[in-house]
């Protein structure tokens, strides 16, 4: 009795010591830059002004700024076509990839490697592969629309084709991640329903639609979340193909906050708009949290 | 996957089936191999259209970039991504042990922190840091990098780890504890060596995460912590679109990366998922 009293004694004394490294360094790194860019958001800072660094004198000023600001009000709207339009593709394109390679053959499975790339070539490489497509001198595709005799319009600098180009490169990079969680899904199902189905008379559509599609929805659900939570960094992108342009077209909040702080010297507001961009992926967080639990539940 | 074959029945795949998945895979990288082909030709021949499809390959973009500032930023993208990949490990891998032979409270809001730290914009860690490496003069240095990498790679170790340390039976650690170990001789000697592979594929994850990282090097680094990813969209900006060379750095960039992610491509998901589905 004592002897195990002993054991548990000392396990909790090393967990402790396991433990608190990791939780000094995380809430230093992590935790103290948090309430630092909650308190820069209650301050009017410019960095050519240091003495507004702790300015309290009116706190919610930036927030009550916020809504009447239309560049601010502007990058939700793009940030929300960006997003909608960029995991609706990634989603649906990405099923209909899994499916097609959902397959019994040793050739396939090596192949499914090589889907990947796009997904992890560092982001900034995926924005340089789609400036060499989108820059008329040099691209295949210019050279290509030329050969039909279509004059294309450069698609990055026009009003209404700019945000286009973004998501067409932003579902490519993501494409593969939506792939490989509804692969991992599809073969997660039992066989028998389909052979059933089969008995039965079903057609192959019918089996999608009443077998397959039920069971992958939730992964569905939950691969598009996490690319929604995701589509609000999309930077690299913007920052290389356009700019945020033109005019504010493709600014998506992410990068008006960018501008803010290190174009602007507005680092007071800036703050308060990453706070407020923080707490939507918080939103958004607990909502794939709470749909994993209720999966985990349901299986 | 050899007993259940799921979903809409895994026949052989047909050779209708196995064209289309060819065709698709051409489609799908042919901008990638576009930029690869690109680095192997000159500047005159990055112009010429229609693009000739044999041409002889030149090395002079990558050597160009020998000569030039690249191989310092590259350098610089080596180290920090290592020493963040270790500082993580080295703080992470003790605590991930501790929490999977843990079942106090506090430990779903410790694992929603952490999704939350992984979630989180970059820009919301960048500007305190970017004010508080100005005030102590951590700005431009790779050691202000490796800090802030660590602050998205130690959650990253926790969380991977985690399931690793579940595979190991607690039954041969009892047995150990009962002839009179120290829990940490256990961890050391009989836990560790049985996750080397779970160690390895996490290192690898974190490695890649810092080294594709371009917004925190563009922010917090000028010229002399400058890292790779930063250094070729700089060519873009003051040397004239130097296609040649964008190319080749940007080939360069992603090799180690290729390499690295082919060989954890079943710890992918899990890695970027971390949090919600278990991988």
């Amino acid at each position: 009795m004592s002897g195990k009293g002993l054991v548990d004694a000392e396990r909790r004394r090393f967990n402790r010591l396991a433990l608190a490294p990791s939780l000094i360094v995380l809430f230093m790194i992590a935790g103290l830059p948090a309430i630092y860019l909650v308190m820069t958001s209650l301050t009017p800072f410019q960095l050519i002004n240091p003495g507004s660094s702790t300015d309290f004198s009116s706190p919610l000023r930036n927030y009550r700024l916020l809504p009447d600001d239309p560049r601010f009000v502007n990058s939700l709207w793009v940030q929300a076509k960006l997003s909608f339009w960029g995991v609706l593709f990634q989603v649906l394109l990405g099923m209909l990839l899994a499916l097609l390679l959902h397959t019994q053959s040793r050739v396939v499975e090596f192949a499914r490697t090589f889907f990947l790339i796009p997904m992890v070539l560092p982001p900034i490489v995926v924005a340089i592969i789609w400036k060499l497509i989108y820059t008329p001198d040099i691209s295949p595709l210019y050279y290509a629309a030329s050969l039909l005799n279509i004059a294309m319009p450069s698609l990055t600098s026009s009003v209404d084709f700019a945000l286009t180009a973004i998501i067409i490169a932003d579902t490519w990079e993501w494409l593969p991640f939506t792939f490989l969680m509804v692969l991992a899904a599809l073969q997660t199902i039992p066989d028998e329903f389909s052979e059933a189905a089969l008995v039965d008379g079903a057609s192959r559509l019918q089996i999608f639609f009443y077998i397959t599609l039920p069971f992958i929805t939730p992964i569905l659900v939950i691969s598009g979340m996490f690319r929604l939570i995701d589509s609000v960094k999309a930077f690299p992108l913007v920052f290389l193909l356009t700019g945020g342009g033109p005019g504010s077209v493709t600014e998506v909040t992410n990068y008006y906050a960018y501008l803010l702080a290190f174009d602007f010297n507005e680092i007071g507001y800036s703050s308060a708009v990453t706070i407020v961009m923080l707490l939507l992926v918080v939103a958004v967080s607990l909502g794939v949290v709470w749909m994993g639990r209720r999966r985990e539940a349901m299986v | 996957m050899s007993g259940g074959t799921g979903g809409p029945i895994r026949r052989p795949a047909s050779v209708r089936r196995l064209v289309a998945i060819g065709v698709t895979l051409v489609v799908l990288l042919s901008p990638f191999l576009w930029l690869l082909q690109m680095s192997f030709k000159s500047n005159d021949l990055i112009l010429q259209f229609p693009p000739p499809l044999i041409f002889t390959p030149t090395l002079q973009n990558y050597a160009a970039l020998w000569q030039g500032a690249f191989p310092a930023s590259f350098v610089n993208s080596l180290m920090s991504a290592s020493f963040s990949t270790a500082l993580a490990l080295i703080l992470g891998v003790p605590a991930a042990y501790a929490l999977s032979r843990w079942a106090g409270r506090g430990k779903h809001a410790l694992s929603f922190a952490i999704l939350v730290t992984r979630m989180a914009p970059p820009i919301a860690f960048t500007i305190p840091f970017f004010l508080f490496y100005r005030w102590i003069g951590l700005l431009d240095t790779v050691t202000g990098l490796v800090l802030v990498y660590t602050s998205f790679n130690l959650p990253l170790v926790i969380w991977m780890m985690q399931p690793f340390f579940e595979t190991v039976p607690q039954s041969l650690e009892e047995a150990a504890l009962v002839d009179g170990a120290s829990t940490r001789i256990v961890f050391l000697e009989i836990v560790l060596p049985m996750v080397t592979p779970g160690i390895a594929a996490t290192a690898i994850l974190c490695f890649l995460y810092a080294w594709n990282d371009f917004f925190f090097a563009l922010i917090l680094t000028r010229t002399n912590a400058r890292t790779a990813p930063v250094a070729v969209v700089n060519f873009m900006n003051y040397e004239g679109w130097e296609w040649g060379k964008i190319a080749a750095g940007g080939s360069l960039v992603m090799a180690p990366v290729l390499i690295f992610s082919l060989a954890v491509r079943r710890y992918l998901v899990s890695g970027l998922t971390a949090g919600a589905v278990k991988g």
